[in-house]
């Protein structure tokens, strides 16, 4: 009897376009739901968890010096072979890169080189805004490496951001965690 | 005097309709684009001007300057004659469509219309006809298999809708007892044509939105699997003919359905000035055409087909003889 009753109903549903009605209400619900969009360039951006493989950089100890030591590990694993290292040897005997190029236009972001370093010298950080109109600027030498952005500590959010492409990018962050991006999904 | 006085009116009557109708597509398209934007989550135009408000006027300066291309193996007479076929019939129907009765400027009454036809919807149906043309010229022009396709496709739909339609006002006719767009309305003053009606606008509004080739019935444009249809070819100033024609006739759609099933200008409850009674009766139509674009899918060829003449056409005819019947 139920199921009688139930065909008739969807009989029903069908005569009055129920299916269609539902769809209507469905995306009319979501016309006043909030956007995700994230309006990267303009007003916000996102910040990289702290597990992010951004661009590189290099690591001084505690007395500022390079912790590089120049064994050219990295350059040996890297896949795509875009590590040039040169070594040096200073006045006190301990070894350091002359020279260090990573060719960004050829890098694959792997981090096989952070984890080959046996002097916790490389790592890759959070840095992604770094595109170029020319593939030669993309080659990074040995001083920039030094000045780039570490890990990120908190991440995984949505920040205020300006983008100002004759300084680096500044990040204005009303929330410090940011906010959470996929809060604002709706899931049925 | 009195006759270049009223000469005079009609004049600028119409060169207000022009201007109104020409410019309207401008934040149509707009609206169109946020409501699309939000339906889906996204923001819509953001970039130009406030909220992308002037993004319209951006797209309108890019269509201008963009080259005006003709294919080589086109008929070109056709090719330039199909925009403007297409482009006319929407703005000469609005000449038929009242808008209020009248308002008092100067102490003298100036009409809401043009002209108070007394066959002003046999007017609108017939004019709205030969708009078929321009888009099968266009298509057939372009000597592209894309054009031929969709034009081939919107003269089936045109004429297997235009039928169902027709009958449908029928009902609404022999209620108002007068074809004259104007009585229509004012046989509405107290009960809206809707109550009496319902299925008349049903078939009507399903019917008008295969007449605007809106999407569920966009099958003359089908991107998905023509390209663009009949206007695959055409680009720059030409094809913004035709999208002006397109919003045009929703905009028609629109008002022929405020005036036939929902009152016109006759407020309910709440005592507002007519005119802009109407003008929110038809926002809140286009308002429909554009959520119900951004919510179905397109029907199939055969599906279109189907529902024309299975479904609409007997819903038509059954609502005359009941509307007959009732009315005897």
């Amino acid at each position: 009897m139920s199921r009688a009753l139930d065909r008739t109903g969807i009989w029903i549903g069908w005569a009055f376009f129920a299916d269609l009605t539902n769809a209507l209400a469905l995306t009319f619900g979501y016309m006043f739901s909030r956007p995700v969009t994230m309006q990267y360039p303009d007003k916000e951006k996102w910040l990289p968890y702290s597990r992010y493989r951004g661009h590189h950089f290099l690591k001084r100890d505690d007395e500022g010096e390079i912790k590089c030591v120049a064994c050219e590990l990295c350059a040996r694993i890297c896949p795509c072979d875009c590590i040039e290292v040169i070594p040096y040897e200073d006045e006190k005997g301990n070894r350091h890169p002359a020279k260090f190029e990573i060719d960004m236009a050829r890098c694959l972001f792997c981090g096989l080189c952070e984890d080959a370093c046996p002097a916790d010298a490389i790592a890759l950080g959070q840095q992604y805004e770094f595109s170029s109109f020319s593939s030669a600027d993309l080659v990074v030498g040995r001083d920039d490496l030094l000045g780039k952005p570490g890990k990120a500590t908190t991440g995984g959010g949505v920040v205020a951001a300006r983008l100002n492409t004759e300084q680096d990018v500044l990040v204005e962050t009303s929330e410090p965690q940011g906010y959470n991006w996929w809060r604002n999904i709706r899931r049925r | 005097m009195e006759l270049v006085v009223a000469l005079g009116l009609i004049l600028f009557k119409v060169a207000l309709l022009i201007a109104i109708l020409l410019l309207l597509p401008l934040p149509l398209t707009w609206l169109e684009r946020k409501i699309a934007g939000h339906i889906q989550q996204r923001m819509g135009p953001m970039r130009v001007g406030w909220h992308g408000l002037l993004q319209p006027v951006a797209d309108g300066v890019k269509l201008l300057t963009k080259e005006d291309h003709i294919p080589a193996e086109a008929d070109r007479f056709l090719f330039k004659l199909a925009p403007i076929l297409a482009l006319a019939p929407p703005f000469v129907v609005f000449v038929a469509i009242p808008f209020g009765e009248s308002v008092s400027v100067l102490g003298t009454k100036i009409t809401l219309y043009v002209s108070n036809m007394n066959v002003g919807l046999l007017f609108v149906f017939a004019v709205i006809g030969i708009e078929v043309y321009g888009v099968i010229f266009g298509g057939w022009a372009a000597n592209s298999k894309y054009a031929v396709l969709g034009s081939l496709r919107t003269c089936a739909q045109m004429i297997s809708y235009e039928i169902p339609m027709g009958f449908a006002v029928i009902g609404v006719v022999m209620l108002a007892q007068s074809m004259s767009l104007l009585d229509i309305v004012r046989a509405q003053a107290n009960v809206w044509n809707i109550v009496y009606q319902p299925v008349g606008f049903f078939v009507f509004f399903v019917a008008g939105l295969a007449e605007a080739q809106r999407i569920p019935f966009d099958l003359a444009e089908a991107e998905g699997d023509l390209g663009a249809g009949f206007h695959t070819e055409y680009s720059g100033i030409r094809f913004a003919f035709f999208m002006v024609s397109e919003y045009a006739i929703m905009l028609l759609t629109s008002v022929l359905a405020v005036i036939l099933f929902f009152g016109g200008w006759n407020g309910v409850l709440v005592p507002l000035p007519p005119l802009l009674w109407f003008v929110l009766k038809v926002a809140f139509f286009v308002y429909v055409f554009i959520w119900f674009r951004f919510t179905f899918p397109r029907y199939r060829y055969d599906q279109l087909m189907a529902i024309g003449w299975k479904v609409l056409l007997p819903l038509s005819m059954a609502n005359i003889i009941i509307t007959g019947v009732a009315f005897l």
